[in-house]
């Protein structure tokens, strides 16, 4: 069984604004979110067009090991302002967001048996 | 029930649990205790009260705050709240602990039924909490305007430091609300986490 976890970001841009958040995020926020450990495995685009007049959506998903690391990574994170002050500086180009925490579906049992 | 927890931030942590077994003597659900290590912002001792009603607590508290007028006492937090533990009627477990935590003022009372619903969710899933209560704070004092108090007794302390917060009901879906990279967050200041050993 593994214990790796999943961070998944899903961000709705405003129309326009989904290229500009791609490489803010890559650019600004990911160096940092790998010094806390995590691993980014892919930045998704749907649809895969930059558009200017439509809502796009960017999934983006991290790894972490296990959860004692995604304690670690979110203890190193909270007490940082600059992690909160990013996501509230790209809020003018965001409609909507949510960031989950998840797990492949044959960990699931084991993830619970604590 | 009328609760009153306190969690007291001093060095003569001996001294002032002694002054304050003799100043709650005669409540008789009292839990006076150094907290254990591991504790974060959750002070030196922690003392819960339980009442019948309110009718007893200005005596009470004009006695604890006369015990806890000394110099070598740095800083409290207490809250009252009503309620009373969820669980069987002499729940099993060798730790207590208070969460002391604040809302963001401006959280609309359908998000904050929806924490209080998630909150309540924990103990469903975390088979180490023996018992709980979640109450909303009727009156704070310390550092911050506490809101809610959320308690549990657990079977021991590897039950708190393991599966509590190993188990993904925790990390993975209550955590949000006091994560400032999640669009959920409202608890915005700093939370105490304490807790101590229950008497056998």
């Amino acid at each position: 069984m593994s214990e790796e976890v999943y961070v998944v970001d899903r961000v709705i841009t405003k129309p326009g604004c989904a290229k500009r958040f791609v490489d803010a995020y890559l650019a600004e926020y990911a160096p940092g979110a790998r010094q806390r450990g995590m691993t980014l495995r892919d930045v998704l685009v749907s649809p895969p067009i930059w558009f200017d007049d439509q809502v796009n959506t960017i999934t983006v998903t991290w790894s972490l090991p296990s959860p004692q690391a995604w304690w670690e990574m979110t203890w190193q994170g909270r007490p940082d302002p600059t992690v909160a002050q990013w996501w509230a500086d790209v809020g003018p180009w965001i409609h909507d967001r949510s960031r989950g925490v998840a797990a492949a579906a044959e960990d699931v049992d084991g993830l619970c048996d604590v | 029930m009328f609760n009153v927890t306190t969690l007291v931030h001093t060095e003569a942590r001996d001294a002032v649990v002694a002054a304050l077994r003799s100043a709650v003597h005669g409540v008789p659900d009292a839990l006076i205790a150094p907290t254990l290590p591991g504790v974060r912002n959750g002070g030196d001792v922690l003392m819960h009260l339980g009442f019948h009603d309110d009718r007893d607590w200005p005596r009470v508290r004009a006695r604890i705050d006369e015990a806890l007028s000394t110099p070598a006492v740095t800083r409290v937090d207490s809250v009252t709240y009503r309620g009373t533990l969820v669980g069987p009627e002499n729940p099993d477990g060798s730790v207590y602990r208070a969460l002391f935590l604040r809302v963001a003022p401006d959280t609309p009372d359908d998000v904050v039924e929806r924490f209080e619903a998630d909150l309540a969710a924990l103990p469903r899933y975390v088979s180490t909490i023996t018992a709980w209560q979640l109450s909303r704070v009727e009156e704070a004092t310390g550092v911050s305007d506490w809101t809610h108090v959320f308690s549990q007794r657990f079977t021991d302390l590897a039950g708190l430091t393991g599966p509590y917060l190993m188990h993904p009901i925790h990390w993975a879906y209550v955590d949000r609300w006091f994560d400032p990279e999640c669009p959920e967050y409202i608890v915005r200041d700093r939370v105490c986490h304490s807790f101590c050993a229950l008497p056998h």
